[in-house]
């Protein structure tokens, strides 16, 4: 059944909508905003759900001249992302409409975090693929808002430019693999097209076209970084830990359901179109890097949110290593995983920010017996830490185990150094137990006496953890329910075959199974020694600064932030000779690059007639020209300036351009006046001549003179040759579609008016800045 | 100087105007129309001072004392390059009314009129009168901003 583009373009657009009517909603309600907001999402969950089943894409014309169009793309994977998106986003405004009472921004606050929402619902459904880039990196652009909140603290501005920088040059990769897309599509499709959804119809077409254009690796490569800036995947995870300086309830929200997501969905919604062992190689290595990597760091974390996060990245390894393999159960887990993820990870968010609020401390040494105080929130951290883990019977050990099960398929395939697959996923899943029982452990046992005074935590605040918490509970019990409801349809829109998806405790012994048993064993034999496990991987971490991209990225920055200024001095020193050097330099230079690039730099010169008349007029150009330079005295200067000006007028006259030396004469009688305005302010005497600057300036002038002549020669047409298509429909248009016999004016404001249009707003602009310069100057404006 | 400007400036600017009216047919145009003009507010300029415009000219009195920014006449050369934007934007979008591109162009020629007959009236000169406007606002701006230092 075809999707309703009404009910599309709604869920998408609303909370945009919502987001520009916030800062007046907040006036109104003041800190309730959230609910608000909360409105808002469960309206996009209830249009999104009413997509569920349906398949195929709707949409309207945007560019048509480029094929460009607002398209949306509704399968069971894109209704999956955007449920999990709203859902959360709902129950994330409710627990900020409390946890975030007492803040000042909140306006701001609720109506970046609507845009970001509307922002992922948009990545979910595009179905074009510019429309994709554009939410894409309107979620960069939205959660460098977020990470940013408390803008008056260095660690939240520091998070969330380093969130910026990566994310968004993942985009420019993205930007690229789009294009070689397009580019593929030229010859699998017939035409230049950015629609995703054709090209998912013709998926094999376009791999063809692909590898015969010799783009494949290049697009699956770009495409990669892409997903894995965004989704934080080894090496470009290190702005995910950052991130945590953000609010709690942006941390939920980036972290489980949306920001961080966005690449695996990416790579899930290419998986049928750039699927292949190099896809294998590629993202199974990435994911299981990253799955390993994660999990170390988050075992050595001392803060509950920092282990939430680099949590956060491993299980992005798992699910990008899950759509790496090939056969179904890679997908299988890759959308089940995603699926069960973004259910636990925001409830865990959730109550370390509950943690955080009513103890007063996220540190995680020191903490214990916190269940007394906070039972509800200690058996949803019970629920949902335990499916982290993926102990058997809670919801993460289904997906983990059909990881386990791609692994052992794909091992077993290809053998040789594949099984390494399976056991470096053994050996990441013991991590995850051990630092999901370090979680844990701060809500057992005694309370220490070091810890003062615990609060009740309010109700709005335990709710949404708890729905979710509850949500996590019946997946754990009934794993079928949810996989029949949604999830079975998105693996079928990330998988090349139908699938067949059956979950459930296990009956008998398999690999799998076998593999889970050791991951369980080893993770709760390995618990009592986490404190040499810990030193031990801290050694290795502090050991080697180099191997970390948090430090290359520091080192990049304070680069680029020492460059800039240095190139400033030299190109922009504030001497106005100095910028004429730069700027005439520069565009001759890249004029004769152009020329060299294309029509080659030697002109034909043939049959050049001139008339004794027009010989004459030149020759004093020539000797005022010269004049000019050798001038004794400004005046004179001047004279001699105006005296070149007018002989060029003249020859426009003789070759029968009246409009033009109208123009030239006009100008130059200008010049002359503004002259005489300044001439009496103008030093006599400036400095002694600098032989080395008198040697650039004349180099200089030579190369410009050079280039101006090249300019009319290579672009002035052959004297004896027939006038262009475009010469002849001027001419002979002018009167009739014109309405006036001077043809020049009618190219000017008929025929090219757009172009005269752009010129008027460039002089706009150029007395703009004149007026803005002096303005700031006489302030007095410095640094 | 001042006797010069006082013949010259009030032929520059007929011949401007009627440049701006030809342009169409003859050679002449919006662009060269403003430069003309703003070289007759030059002239004026540099013979009698910025302020002469207003105290001289119009009658009324110049506050001194004040910037440069604030002075009436800069405020008024301000004005007519945004009025020439606005006229050159809204004589593109007079296109869309009749259900043409933007800044598509048409004439009528109208009959019977007497002493000229005939006379053209081109929906471009509305756009050329944009140019111009744009033209002397900004010209006559740095001028003035530029030559007050």
């Amino acid at each position: 059944m075809a999707p309703e583009l009404a009910l599309v373009a709604t869920a998408v657009a609303l909370p945009f909508v919502a987001s520009g009517a916030t800062p007046l909603v907040y006036r109104l309600v003041g800190a309730r905003t959230g609910y608000f907001g909360a409105a808002v999402a469960i309206a996009c969950f209830a249009l999104a759900g009413s997509q569920l089943g349906r398949r195929g894409a709707v949409g309207v014309p945007w560019v048509p001249s480029m094929d460009v169009s607002l398209r949306f793309y509704v399968d069971g994977w894109a209704v999956l992302f955007a449920l999990l998106a709203s859902a959360i986003g709902a129950l994330v405004f409710v627990y900020s409409a409390s946890y975030m009472a007492d803040e000042h921004t909140l306006a701001r606050y609720y109506a970046t975090l609507l845009a970001f929402m509307g922002s992922i619902l948009g990545v979910a459904f595009a179905a074009d693929l510019l429309a994709v880039f554009l939410f894409w990196e309107l979620t960069s652009l939205c959660s460098f808002v977020l990470i940013g909140h408390h803008t008056d603290e260095a660690d939240s501005r520091y998070a969330a430019r380093m969130a910026m920088i990566v994310t968004v040059g993942g985009g420019l990769f993205l930007l690229v693999g789009i294009a070689f897309l397009s580019i593929a599509a030229t010859e699998a499709l017939g035409a230049r097209s950015f629609d995703l959804a054709a090209m998912l119809a013709n998926a094999d077409a376009m791999e063809s076209s692909l590898r015969e254009l010799g783009l494949f690796v290049p697009t699956l490569a770009v495409v990669a970084v892409a997903a894995g800036a965004k989704s934080a995947q080894v090496p470009l995870h290190f702005w995910l830990p950052n991130a945590m300086a953000a609010p709690t309830p942006v941390s939920a929200f980036l972290h489980s359901a949306t920001m961080v997501k966005v690449g695996v969905y990416f790579v899930g919604r290419l998986r049928p179109l750039l699927g292949g062992d190099e896809w294998m190689v590629l993202f199974a290595t990435v994911g299981l890097a990253t799955m390993t990597a994660g999990a170390a760091l988050a075992v050595v974390a001392t803060d509950i949110k920092e282990l939430l996060a680099y949590s956060t990245a491993s299980h992005l390894g798992l699910m990008v290593a899950g759509f790496g393999f090939q056969s179904v159960y890679g997908a299988e887990a890759g959308a089940f995983h995603l699926f069960n993820h973004a259910l636990f990870k925001a409830a865990l968010f959730l109550v370390a920010g509950i943690v955080a609020h009513e103890v007063g401390t996220r540190r995680l040494a020191g903490l214990s017996g916190l269940w007394r105080d906070l039972p509800v929130t200690a058996a949803v951290a019970g629920v949902t830490g335990l499916s982290m883990a993926g102990i058997p019977p809670f919801s993460g050990f289904y997906s983990k185990e059909l990881l386990f099960e791609a692994a052992y398929e794909a091992a077993h395939a290809a053998g040789g150094l594949a099984w390494l697959y399976p056991a470096v996923a053994v050996f990441a899943s013991v991590l995850t137990v051990l630092y999901s029982l370090r979680l844990l452990a701060i809500f057992v046992g005694e309370r220490p006496g070091a810890v003062a005074s615990v609060h009740r935590p309010s109700a709005a605040l335990v709710a949404p953890p708890a729905v979710l918490g509850v949500a996590t509970a019946v997946v754990s019990v009934a794993p079928q329910l949810a996989v029949d409801a949604v999830v079975e349809a998105a693996i079928g829109a990330t998988a090349a075959e139908s699938p067949d998806v059956h979950v459930g405790l296990p009956t008998h012994l398999t690999p799998p199974v076998a593999m889970s048993a050791v991951t369980i064993v080893a993770g709760a034999a390995a618990y009592p020694v986490l404190g040499r496990l810990q030193r031990a991987i801290g050694a290795v971490v502090g050991a080697t600064p180099i191997a970390r991209p948090n430090w290359w990225y520091d080192r990049l920055l304070s680069g680029t932030e020492a460059a800039g200024p240095r190139v400033a001095r030299t190109v922009h020193n504030g001497l106005l000779r100095t910028y004429v050097v730069w700027v005439l330099a520069a565009a001759s230079a890249l004029a004769l690059a152009g020329y060299a690039a294309t029509t080659g730099l030697v002109p034909a010169v043939e049959g050049v007639r001139v008339t004794p008349g027009i010989t004459l007029v030149l020759l004093v150009a020539v000797v005022a020209a010269v004049a000019v330079v050798s001038a004794p005295s400004h005046v004179v200067g001047v004279l001699a300036l105006s005296i070149l000006g007018f002989m060029v007028a003249i020859f426009y006259i003789l070759a029968s351009a009246p409009d033009l030396a109208l123009t030239q004469l006009v100008v130059e009688t200008l010049v002359l006046l503004i002259f005489l305005l300044v001439l009496e302010q103008l030093p006599a005497f400036y400095a002694d001549t600098d032989r080395l600057v008198a040697a650039r300036d004349a180099v200089l002038s030579v190369v410009v003179g050079a280039t101006a002549f090249l300019t009319v020669m290579l672009a002035s047409p052959d004297i004896g040759a027939e006038p262009t298509a475009i010469a002849r429909f001027y001419a002979t248009e002018a009167v009739p579609a014109g309405g006036g016999t001077n043809v020049v004016n009618v190219i000017l404001v008929d025929f090219r008016g757009f172009d005269t249009l752009g010129e008027l707003f460039v002089v706009s602009i150029a007395a703009m800045s004149v007026v803005v310069l002096i303005a700031m100057r006489n302030r007095g404006e410095t640094r | 100087m001042k006797t010069t400007a006082r013949i010259m400036v009030p032929i520059i600017l007929v011949l401007a105007i009627s440049l701006l009216l030809q342009g169409h047919n003859l050679p002449g145009g919006g662009f060269i129309a403003g430069v003309l003009t703003t070289v007759a507010f030059a002239l004026v300029y540099v013979a009698y001072g910025l302020d002469y415009l207003d105290a001289g000219v119009l009658g009324r009195d110049v506050e001194p004392g004040r910037g440069i920014f604030e002075h009436r006449s800069v405020t008024a050369f301000r004005r007519t390059f945004i009025l020439g934007l606005a006229i050159a934007v809204a004589s593109g979008l007079g296109a869309l009314a009749f259900d043409e591109p933007f800044l598509s162009q048409t004439f009528v020629i109208v009959e019977s009129i007497p002493i000229y007959h005939e006379i053209e009236v081109a929906s471009a000169l509305a756009f050329d009168l944009g140019v111009y406007c744009v033209v002397v606002g900004v010209l006559l701006t740095i001028l003035s901003v530029v030559g007050a230092e």
